[in-house]
């Protein structure tokens, strides 16, 4: 999964010499909140944010007419001067853990991805992160979602990869997690089919536990209270 | 007593979705024998199957989308569009019987000739989107159905009430933008079961907003959530709608004995569901209400479900 797959290309860029006025325009047109700032030729000298704009344009008011009568006063302020000239940036080739990381790291709400030499290649922001992991989850596919509690040891899921193959049924994802108990390991499998009686029967018969979800949950609440 | 009419017929039973499929015959033959037993049958007025005016299938499903159905089975594939729904030669034909017998049910019920009506169907119809099976459903029974009151006898508000344990998706998405038409939905929340919809901020697109409405229950929730959704959710939600005629997808699969989902009404809370909804269709409706059976695959289980689900709509 590399970032060059879930990031936005079509990007909505500013030069320097753009006025704050504009920026506010194009954000507001295509409902985003970060906009770089490139060169004529298409090499990336910053970014300026929603947050940005509102900081040097505290408008509090709401009706128009006033926020009219104030546009005069920002009229001259531009781009350059309020932009973070040396934004946080990832490569196309980076994966989207990589991504994930760096955002949460940085906590910064977009990067631009740039090549190496500097070009703008596109933008990924935190709501490009959540349309891929939707999509890594399967949740927009019909499906089902079981909870398997296996032994932490080699080929437990392999086993039940075979289970799920030999009943004709595709996997939407799976997700591993850590179980309270020592040794054990939560699986998660959401299977693409309304038809899992099957499943389930098999599980337990290979001495897996299906775990009921909420069980699972409630369950966790504690540890996560104890952090 | 009330005037209640049954719809079964033997056809329905050769849909064939080969071994080890839980959307099996069976189920018909207990949910039969379960009225059978009960002695209802002599209080009900039968009804069989009918070729239908593929009209109203196409008022709602895409012609593409019926001719490629129809191909698939001729041409011998035991699946269409996806594993789930196993099918034999005869799916296609008993489908479009099964749409029929619910029309002619519908039909009777605005005739006069029964007050409401058990339609004993397979298969099943409420995942059914308008150009693809999904979830053992091939024809939208219900919605079809809607339509079919709508443009036939000219029922301007039609609401459609469904209790099966997975989220109606095809009735809904066929219904999302029409304001004519309300559904809602009580099922296993759409992170744990099938088929992945159904949230609770889904409410209608454009038009149709406000005019759907999703109760996503907890694994491991039954009677009481049920019950507070009931009330909370539906019961206001119909009194404002005011429908002229209440349709109920009728799922006994979350119940608490059936495997397919972790949902755990007791036969008494399907009861009092059912009771809830004809109490809603005689408050709005004239009484007039036609369920459709959806899912519901725990084979010890249907036959009381059933005939309790009967003998309400009985009023016996």
């Amino acid at each position: 999964m590399f970032v060059s797959r879930s990031m936005t290309i079509k990007v909505i860029t500013v030069k320097r010499q753009s006025t704050l006025l504009e920026a506010r325009s194009l954000m507001d047109t295509h409902d985003i909140r970060h906009l770089p700032v490139i060169d004529d030729q298409n090499n990336l000298e910053g970014i300026i944010t929603d947050r940005d704009l509102r900081s040097a344009m505290p408008i509090r008011v709401k009706d128009k007419e006033t926020l009219q009568a104030q546009k005069p006063d920002f009229a001259d302020l531009k781009v350059e001067d309020f932009m973070s000239a040396n934004p946080v940036t990832i490569s196309p080739i980076h994966t989207i853990q990589d991504a994930l990381l760096i955002i949460q790291k940085e906590t910064v709400g977009a990067c631009p991805v740039i090549d190496e030499n500097g070009k703008l290649k596109g933008i990924l922001s935190v709501r490009d992160l959540l349309r891929t992991f939707i999509n890594v989850l399967g949740i927009g596919e019909p499906g089902t979602l079981i909870c398997v509690l296996v032994e932490e040891k080699v080929g437990q899921l392999k086993k039940i990869v075979d289970a799920v193959t030999e009943e004709n049924i595709s996997f939407g994802s799976v997700l591993v997690a850590r179980y309270w108990e020592k040794d054990k390991r939560a699986l998660f499998l959401y299977l693409l089919t309304n038809n899992v009686t099957r499943v389930k029967k098999k599980m337990k018969d290979l001495n897996f536990e299906v775990l009921d979800p909420m069980q699972w949950y409630l369950e966790q609440l504690p540890k996560a209270d104890q952090g | 007593m009330k005037k209640t009419g049954f719809l079964y017929d033997q056809q329905f039973l050769l849909h064939d979705t080969g071994r080890f499929h839980p959307e099996m015959a069976e189920r018909l033959q207990m949910i039969y024998k379960g009225i059978d037993q009960a002695d209802l049958l002599l209080h009900l007025t039968s009804i069989k199957a009918l070729p239908v005016d593929m009209k109203w299938i196409e008022a709602v499903h895409a012609k593409a989308y019926i001719r490629r159905f129809e191909e698939v089975c001729l041409a011998g594939y035991n699946t269409f569009d996806s594993q789930d729904n196993q099918m034999c030669r005869e799916t296609f034909e008993i489908a479009q019987l099964a749409v029929g017998g619910v029309i002619e049910t519908a039909r009777k019920i605005m005739a006069g000739e029964i007050q409401n009506a058990f339609c004993a169907v397979r298969p099943p119809g409420h995942h059914a989107e308008k150009d693809r099976a999904m979830g053992f459903c091939y024809f939208n029974n219900v919605a079809i159905s809607a339509k079919y009151l709508q443009q036939q006898w000219g029922i301007e508000r039609v609401c459609i009430i469904d209790y099966d344990v997975h989220h109606g998706n095809g009735t809904q998405h066929i219904f999302e933008k029409d304001p004519t038409v309300f559904y809602y939905s009580i099922h296993q929340h759409p992170s744990f079961a099938y088929p992945g919809t159904g949230r609770e901020f889904e409410q209608g697109v454009d038009d149709g907003l406000g005019f759907t409405k999703n109760s996503p229950a907890l694994p491991g929730q039954g009677d009481s959530v049920y019950k507070q959704f009931f009330e909370n959710d539906l019961r206001p939600a119909v009194e404002t709608f005011k429908p002229e005629m209440i349709i109920l997808s009728t799922g006994f699969d979350a119940h608490i004995d059936d495997e397919m989902s972790d949902i755990k009404v007791t036969t008494e809370g399907y009861s009092w569901m059912t009771r809830f909804v004809v109490e809603l269709a005689e408050k709005h409706a004239k009484g007039r209400l036609l369920s459709v059976l959806e899912g519901g695959y725990c084979l010890n289980r249907l036959p009381e479900l059933a005939a309790n689900h009967v003998k309400i709509l009985l009023d016996m």
